[in-house]
């Protein structure tokens, strides 16, 4: 504890013309963060929020919005955690070519990850054609928005959760290995305890990123409406001011939401899971 | 009791990391002995160490464990305790849960006696404290424990002193000492250092490139080094490179008789500095072999001190401080410099000095093809 403090008090502020451009630079871009947001919720009054909150529609939306986000982020943890960790530890041949994989969704435009997602998981498509047969449809169903949702988040959870097991000394494993453990058992009491933070943190980036995703959601499931799908409904019905009320809404709900799991992937909490699994 | 059923048996092993190849290796180490394996960095110590706990892939060779054969085991059902050089203790379990973890792993029926350890190794009042909270030689004791917990049929120890600072690593060098005579596991002690190796090994195995040079008792490898890398590992000094012919070894201005048996063409020569004799200089020529020489720089580093000496070929010479005086040796004043028969070590050079006084990669060349003359005593 001292030794953080020694550092932060260490740490020394950036002084001179260099300091002041650092400061204003910086300052500009909160304030371009902050401004949107301000104005947003003071054009809301109390009883507009409460309007809106109430109705059914906004309501359905935002649950959906949270729901689908966490299974998604479920997913995304239990599919990217083992990729995750090959890519972390192994130095195989095609390496590079499976992590070039896993960032292609951030560079692919929303709206053309959800065409493609819609010939794969359509009526037709290859994978939608077998399933519809099997009763589950995902072009206008949850499925389809929580698979929407995976393939721009995904990169998220893997890269969070390699960089955490990156972190970690190769030699404790080989020490685990050499006490009795096998690999699963090495993976879990060592690994995975050591790495938690990196797969929470995560996780609850999946999350927020799908909450907040549009673009690929509303060409592969434009209803069931999620949260931000509804508001470009009410945007385009309504006007600006209608839309502003559902997006309060939307935004004190995700935001209220991602602090809650930031801070228990950051560490508060942790401790516990930590000790939990031991 | 070493017993040759209890014990590692190593035949032919060869594992392959890059370019870098190790081995072929055949080693045996008894129950109750320690075998340190000696090398420069980048030998293939570490590799040699984690391709016998089955943690990295072996081309071709056996491993034997008290008779069984292991070579296709995975490391968890080696039985092969295994401390690293920096402990890697895992840093979010407490002292006794890290020394707990392998008979937990095992699933240990009996109460494992980590408690036990602790005690013995002096760290019963850390039980509670994470690893990040020791001081290096703490944590080098706790993870002795952690190794010895699961009751290993081998202790496997790679460099487990080289991280900590003198007096600390002195104290736990008896530990180890002690500790290994104690409990009959025949170990591997991995180290580059020669005061380590043989204060700690029973045997040792040269180890250089990858390639054992040479194996055996600590004390005739010491004393009869069969190379040039090896002789130098084990704190023999360059005289430098000479020619042998008619019954002489001539290098510099040192001609030596009693060294030139079987000896013929270019040799190179390696001296004990801790044996170099020296005396007032005598007015009659000497008719000794010896030469001589004006007394250079005087290092103190107490209890010895190095005395370099202007002579060709160079020489240093090692003696207790305390003599200096004695022999009222002063920087610039005339020695008479001897070299006894067993402070020398002459190896047949096929080659020759290609380059002169390279410690680098001419003397590794050099080294492969210099052979032990048959006789230098």
């Amino acid at each position: 504890m001292t030794t953080t403090q020694a550092k932060r008090s260490a740490r020394s502020w950036p002084s001179g013309w260099f300091g002041v451009v650092t400061w204003l630079l910086g300052g500009l871009l909160l304030a371009f963060i902050v401004l949107p947001v301000i104005r947003l919720v003071t054009t809301s009054s109390v009883a507009s929020l409460h309007a809106a909150a109430s109705t059914a529609a906004v309501r359905d939306a935002t649950l959906l919005s949270l729901q689908a986000a966490a299974i998604t982020a479920g997913i995304a943890t239990l599919f990217g955690v083992p990729l995750a960790y090959l890519l972390a530890r192994g130095s195989f041949r095609g390496r590079s070519v499976i992590q070039s994989v896993i960032d292609l969704p951030l560079v692919v435009p929303h709206t053309v990850a959800g065409i493609a997602l819609l010939f794969l998981l359509g009526r037709t498509g290859w994978v939608g054609a077998p399933a519809a047969r099997l009763g589950v449809s995902f072009y206008g169903s949850q499925w389809g928005i929580v698979a929407a949702m995976l393939f721009v988040s995904v990169p998220f959870a893997v890269n969070s959760a390699r960089v955490g097991f990156e972190a970690i000394d190769p030699r404790l494993e080989r020490a685990a290995r050499s006490l009795g453990a096998s690999p699963w058992h090495s993976f879990r009491r060592i690994t995975l305890p050591l790495g938690l933070r990196g797969v929470l943190t995560g996780a609850v980036l999946v999350y927020a990123r799908s909450v907040s995703e549009f673009g690929a959601v509303v060409i592969i499931a434009y209803y069931p409406a999620t949260a931000p799908v509804e508001i470009y409904n009410l945007f385009l019905q309504s006007g600006l001011t209608q839309s502003a009320s559902a997006a309060v809404v939307l935004l004190i709900v995700t935001l209220a939401t991602f602090l809650v799991l930031r801070t228990l992937a950051s560490g508060q909490l942790l401790a516990r899971v930590d000790r939990a699994y031991r | 009791m070493p017993t040759a059923d209890r014990g590692l048996s190593v035949s032919g092993l060869s594992a392959q990391a890059g370019s870098f190849t190790l081995g072929p290796v055949s080693l045996d180490v008894l129950a109750g002995r320690v075998l340190v394996v000696l090398g420069p960095s980048g030998a293939g110590k570490t590799m040699l160490l984690e391709t016998i706990a089955g943690l990295r892939p072996q081309q071709a060779g056996q491993l034997s464990l008290a008779g069984t054969d292991i070579t296709s085991l995975p490391p968890e059902r080696r039985r092969i305790g295994l401390v690293f050089q920096d402990a890697a203790l895992f840093p979010h379990l407490t002292v006794k849960e890290n020394v707990g973890f392998g008979p937990r792993a095992r699933r240990a029926a009996s109460p494992d006696g980590s408690e036990d350890l602790l005690r013995q190794l002096g760290i019963a009042h850390l039980a509670g404290r994470s690893p990040r909270s020791l001081s290096g030689g703490e944590q080098q004791r706790v993870a002795l424990a952690r190794a010895l917990a699961i009751q290993p049929g081998l202790l496997l120890l790679d460099e487990p002193l080289s991280a900590l600072d003198q007096p600390t690593r002195e104290d736990l060098r008896t530990l180890l000492q002690q500790l290994l005579a104690e409990v009959e596991i025949p170990a591997v002690h991995v180290t580059h250092d020669r005061d380590e190796a043989l204060s700690i090994g029973d045997d040792l195995a040269v180890i250089v490139g990858g390639q054992l040079r040479q194996t055996g008792p600590a004390a005739s490898i010491a004393a009869e080094p069969a190379d040039p890398d090896t002789a130098r590992l084990l704190g023999w000094s360059e005289l430098g490179y000479g020619t042998a012919a008619s019954g002489t070894v001539r290098i510099g201005q040192l001609v030596l008789r009693h060294a030139a048996e079987g000896l013929h063409g270019p040799v190179h020569a390696f001296y004990r500095p801790e044996d170099v004799e020296l005396r007032p200089t005598a007015p009659d020529a000497p008719a000794d072999g010896s030469i001589t020489a004006h007394v250079g720089r005087i290092v103190h580093t107490r209890p010895l001190a190095r005395i370099t000496l202007g002579c060709d070929p160079p020489i240093a010479a090692l003696m207790f401080d305390r003599d200096i005086d004695r022999l009222q040796l002063t920087a610039g004043n005339p020695v008479q410099v001897g070299l006894p028969p067993g402070s020398l070590r002459i190896f047949q050079d096929r080659i020759g000095p290609l380059i002169r006084r390279d410690s680098g990669a001419a003397g590794k060349v050099r080294g492969e093809r210099g052979q032990p003359s048959p006789e230098d005593r």
